[in-house]
């Protein structure tokens, strides 16, 4: 058995199993923990079909994505920079579909900071339909 | 490890002639290591009747740990009339949560000081020391301590004591099932799964009916079959469930009791293996096996 996960996480996923906004849970490593069925809706893959994922697999797959079109690694991504200095943020990215199509999706990432530190966060996100959500 | 329930009623006291065979006193377990040392689980009303049994020896030769779970007055409120609290030379480490509000002491002094209390936390002739448990393992005697955060509202711990190949894992506020069906989580995305995991014996909240957990949801405490559900994937040696809700009747819990060890053994255990905590009970721990004493 895996190491018991902090309380934090325990609740942040349940959380996140009960919303119906997209969300996904990372540790503080950046391995994707969780995402929710609104989220498996949006990235056309069930968290039952791919399971806990490292870093470089889940933004290998998903994003998000530079202008030239290459996936940013996790280090990259601006939500992990603010994330790494315990601060919340929000922006724009463009993620990746399992089918291939790409779509840009508003995120807010808040960090999880519990007893001992830092475990994890916690990412909403939903998808930018038009003009007026800019 | 002799173990001993001062007090498994949950919230609130709940005296009276329809309790007298449960009990109504608040959450207290008095433990007996193997060297004859003693911990205390949580403080509430039946920790005054656990004082009032020690003798002076008892209380002055070495030191008495309490170690609260949290803070809610259930698990407290027997606190200020613990006897050894007022011996002269006695010396008693509380341990408990960590919080952002400060310091155990001055936490646990909201209580023990005016408007709540006649006494202040400096006025008192012992030697109090607090400590914050959280996440910590540690030795006290012959036994390995460990504290975990567990769900429950505010902070909250469980706590699993090892002394030899005997342990007790207590949890006595709990809502595992918050949001998630336990069947289907991972073991490692179970709150308390670690302290619990092939205890030998389990101490864990089952203050509601299935019924009446539909309309307490999120007051972190647990219905029957959660319990019962936590109990098996963790697979303890024995189970006591404890918390009783202060509405339950003697006879109400008799019932409960016949209910919760049928569904024990549908679930595949076997029906010695569980029973509902009641005051005086007296278990020896031995092993993967509680044995009851009367």
């Amino acid at each position: 058995m895996s190491v018991q996960k902090p309380l934090e996480l325990i609740l942040a996923r349940n959380l996140l199993a009960s919303l119906t906004t997209p969300g996904l849970l990372v540790s503080d490593g950046g391995e994707l923990l969780f995402y929710n069925e609104a989220a498996g809706a949006l990235l056309g893959r069930s968290f039952e079909e791919t399971a806990e994922m490292s870093a470089v697999d889940w933004t290998s797959a998903f994003g998000p994505f530079r202008e030239d079109g290459a996936a940013m690694s996790y280090e990259e991504i601006p939500a992990t920079v603010a994330l790494r200095r315990n601060r919340p943020f929000h922006g724009r990215f463009e993620i990746r579909a399992a089918r291939g199509e790409h779509r840009e999706v508003a995120a807010s990432a808040i960090p999880i900071v519990g007893q001992r530190g830092s475990s994890g966060a916690i990412v909403i996100f939903w998808p930018v339909e038009d003009a007026g959500d800019r | 490890m002799q173990l001993k329930v001062w007090g498994c009623r949950g919230s609130i006291p709940a005296p009276g002639p329809e309790t007298t065979r449960y009990g109504g006193n608040t959450s207290c377990v008095e433990l007996t290591l193997s060297d004859s040392s003693k911990l205390i689980l949580d403080a509430g009303t039946g920790i005054r009747n656990l004082g009032l049994s020690l003798d002076r020896g008892a209380i002055l030769e070495q030191p008495i740990h309490v170690l609260l779970t949290h803070l809610h007055l259930d698990h407290i409120q027997g606190f200020m009339f613990f006897a050894p609290l007022f011996t002269p030379g006695a010396e008693i480490v509380i341990w408990g949560p960590a919080s952002p509000q400060g310091p155990l002491c001055d936490r646990l002094g909201r209580y023990i000081s005016a408007p709540l209390a006649p006494v202040e936390v400096r006025e008192l002739p012992s030697t109090l020391t607090f400590r914050e448990a959280d996440a910590l393992e540690w030795q006290i005697g012959p036994a390995r301590i460990r504290a975990a955060p567990v769900n429950h509202r505010g902070p909250t711990l469980g706590y699993r004591i090892e002394d030899g190949d005997v342990s007790v894992a207590y949890i006595p506020d709990h809502e595992p099932g918050l949001g998630a069906r336990l069947c289907e989580q991972d073991d490692e995305w179970i709150s308390g799964f670690e302290l619990a995991r092939d205890a030998s014996l389990l101490i864990h909240d089952c203050q509601y009916t299935d019924d009446e957990y539909v309309a307490h949801v999120g007051w972190g405490h647990c219905p029957v079959s959660d319990a019962l559900g936590f109990a098996r994937r963790t697979d303890p040696g024995s189970v006591l469930l404890f918390h009783h809700d202060p509405l339950h009747s003697d006879e109400f819990l008799d019932a409960l009791r016949d209910d919760v060890i049928e569904r024990w053994c549908e679930l595949g255990g076997r029906p010695e293996q569980i029973e509902l905590a009641r005051e005086t009970r007296e278990l020896t721990v031995v092993g993967a096996r509680a044995e009851a004493s009367r």
